[in-house]
């Protein structure tokens, strides 16, 4: 009975210290944390919301070496002394929205780039929206973010590259134009991402009367055998607009090993070694830096701080995002000694990004904050594994 | 009748199911021997896979080799296997032993603990990037190109590998358990552990070679699985709960149902995929609430499991 009371007590007592907790909260906290002011002259720290860890790594360890690269080069070029911060989001939305919280509450971050992925921003956009952190993703594809009736971003979300509509419809569009195909498998992976562009391929091959199959997947499927034995063998095309490479690259051979003829296009979540299936097509929303003309420089910077690593299509757009706050930051702190992260919010489109580093200069559109003319590049994979640029899409 | 997908299915159906034998087996056999639920397995066949991985890059990778890559397959199997069973040792022996007299709930956490030890030590290992066999390029393709033609239906040599190889150790153990003196201590301690142990049996003995056995088993079964699809360090957890789901199909802790409920949810599966969601018209994305729904159904005609004992209460 002595027990039973002490445990009753006891269970009082922790409630009535949450409720008070929960009451004595501070609902300011969240604005409070955005209306710290950093000094122009001191450190600028500027987030990274990306894919530190997991099957999709590769993603955000080549996003966060980028983006330390334009942190010292173009933080040089601008007088700033400039940092990032990687913040793991993983590929789990709900882990994202941790990563978030973190980063909302360090209050020497002025503004991040990412998430990485349209789901992360989706489960993000709001928490930083509130404490007024401009986020600018160099990979998040989804259409929805920023299109249709509802956007599921903030008008604190920018992008810096094109999104999915411009994809899917010139991926749809090759396989119909250049590879004749009529009959095609559409696949998602049942998250954000993978869903929209498998939606705008769907609809385009739809409207261009191609037969379409679609089929559903997760990220955590792991033998992909029954599914590509309900591909029909006189299939065309089949799309895997997958953030795991090596599940798109599974369907790839398991086409060839069940004798089927249809070729793979993958989407920018397939950009990875993994995905090596010779013949099979993958689209990417920035060109080989190879080939833009003036760039040797910086490739060299890069490998220079990189030992042993090669570098990819995912990297530079990061290098893009942190070029974009940057020059916001520098033109926030014109004539000011500090800046709070709001002013570099109304600073993101007051002007031209010169020397951008996927070529010429950078302007975001005046009706939404998607890039004014951004574009995706269409690679097909080599004998040797290797990515080879087709064209832009 | 599209014949091509029904034996395509039906070679599926085979290769999912044996691969979910082989892992479920380690969960029956130590199961029955000490009514422990080692949710740790589906990592020890994570392990395997990365032991054949580490292997194949040691005798120079996938694409020049310097010896024959089917040796290298070979050793890659043999190293998961030996590697696998010393794991599940030390497992045992630091993991469980001391918490044999705990209650059931404290080695069942001891488990789960255990099974992210190993999933994030590997992740800092080895990284959290995929990594795959590059099996479609060994020997020129030849893992991928027919083995067996049936008319215009092909098997290829990854099937016929992956079948036989699971059948072979299937029937090792089978053997093994019933025509050895260990075998027999380990039927007779899954029977009544204190009773052999007044019999004269060295449980821990028993109770260390029921790991050795299931460890190897899922080693070999992850480097099987790895073959054809790819390593990452959380790709233990999908077939660990499929083959679980399988041994509790075939009577947890019967060594013959563990294989025939992994053969089954082999074939389940790949019928769900490939024709049932169709014929029902869910996406097939769906198919696994199909699977479960089917599982659930079962168990609640049957709760014992297909081979398994109904509990006996002594009054």
């Amino acid at each position: 009975m002595k027990r039973r009371a002490l445990i009753a007590a006891a269970l009082g007592t922790l409630v009535a210290a949450s409720l008070a907790a929960s009451a004595s909260a501070d609902p300011q906290a969240g604005a409070r944390s955005e209306a710290a002011a950093v000094s122009c002259r001191g450190t600028i720290n500027i987030g990274n919301l990306t894919v530190l860890t997991g099957p999709a790594a590769f993603l955000g360890q080549s996003q966060q070496s980028w983006a330390e690269l334009a942190a010292k080069r173009v933080g040089a070029q601008l007088g700033l002394r400039a940092r990032v911060i990687g913040f793991d989001t993983t590929l789990d939305p709900a882990v994202a929205l941790t990563a978030a919280q973190r980063l909302v509450g360090n209050r020497s971050v002025i503004a991040t780039i990412g998430p990485a992925t349209s789901g992360g921003v989706a489960a993000t956009s709001r928490t930083l929206a509130d404490a007024r952190v401009v986020h600018v993703t160099p990979s998040a594809t989804a259409a929805a973010l920023t299109k249709g009736g509802s956007p599921t971003a903030t008008g604190f979300f920018y992008r810096i590259v094109a999104d999915d509509s411009v994809q899917g419809t010139g991926q749809a569009k090759y396989a119909i134009d250049r590879l004749n195909a009529d009959k095609a498998t559409v696949f998602d992976a049942q998250e954000p991402y993978s869903v929209g562009l498998a939606n705008t391929v769907e609809r385009y091959l739809e409207r261009r009367n191609v037969t379409v199959q679609r089929l559903s997947v997760t990220n955590s499927t792991s033998d992909f055998s029954s599914f590509v034995t309900r591909i029909p063998s006189d299939t065309d095309v089949v799309f895997t607009p997958f953030q795991v490479a090596a599940n798109a690259n599974q369907i790839a051979v398991l086409l060839k090993e069940q004798g089927k003829r249809a070729v793979v296009f993958g989407g920018d979540g397939t950009v990875d070694p993994a995905f090596k299936v010779p013949g099979s097509y993958v689209s990417n929303f920035a060109p080989d830096l190879a080939s833009i003309p003036g760039r040797a420089a910086i490739l060299n910077a890069w490998r220079r701080d990189n030992p042993g690593r090669t570098p990819d299509v995912f990297g530079p757009p990061a290098y893009g995002a942190v070029q974009s706050i940057l020059y916001a930051v520098k033109r926030a702190c014109a004539g000011k000694s500090s800046v709070e992260r709001i002013n570099v919010k109304r600073k993101m489109k007051s002007g031209p990004i010169p020397n951008w580093i996927l070529g010429g200069s950078f302007r975001y559109s005046s009706k939404t904050n998607d890039p004014l003319n951004g574009g995706f590049w269409l690679y097909q994979v080599q004998a040797n594994g290797s990515l080879k640029q087709i064209g832009r899409l | 009748m599209d014949y091509d997908k029904l034996f395509q299915t039906i070679v599926n159906a085979a290769t999912l199911g044996s691969t979910y034998a082989l892992i479920a087996l380690g969960y029956t056999i130590v199961y029955g021997i000490l009514k422990l639920l080692n949710f740790a397995h589906g990592d020890v066949f994570m392990v395997g896979a990365y032991v054949g991985f580490g292997i194949l890059t040691l005798f120079g990778g996938a694409l020049d080799p310097s010896i024959s890559i089917w040796l290298v397959l070979i050793l890659m199997t043999i190293a998961a296997m030996v590697a696998c069973a010393v794991l599940g040792v030390v497992i045992e022996r630091f993991a469980y032993r001391p918490l044999r007299s705990a209650p059931r709930i404290a080695p069942l956490i001891s488990a789960l603990g255990v099974s992210f030890f190993l999933s994030y030590s590997v992740q800092l290992l080895f990284g959290a990037q995929q990594r795959t066999y590059d099996s479609f390029n060994w020997d020129g393709g030849k893992l991928f190109e027919p083995a067996i033609t049936i008319g215009s239906f092909t098997i290829s040599w990854l099937r016929v590998i992956t079948i036989v190889a699971s059948i072979v150790l299937m029937l090792a153990l089978w053997y093994l358990v019933s025509r050895t003196r260990t075998g027999k201590a380990m039927r007779a301690t899954s029977i009544d552990l204190d009773a052999a142990a007044m019999m004269g049996i060295d449980i821990d003995k028993v109770i260390r070679f029921a790991f050795v056995l299931a460890g190897a088993l899922a080693g070999a079964a992850g480097v099987l699985f790895a073959l054809r699809t790819y390593l990452v360090p959380s790709m233990g957890f999908t077939p660990g709960l499929f083959a679980f789901t399988a041994a509790v199909i075939g009577g947890i802790g019967s060594i013959p149902g563990a294989m025939l409920g992994g053969i089954l949810l082999g074939t389940v599966e790949a019928l769900t995929v490939t024709y049932v969601t169709e014929w029902i018209g869910i996406p097939v994305g769906l198919s696994n609430l199909v699977i479960f729904s089917l599982l659930i159904v079962f168990l609640l005609i049957r709760p014992q499991g297909i081979l398994g004992r109904p509990d006996i209460k002594k009054v």
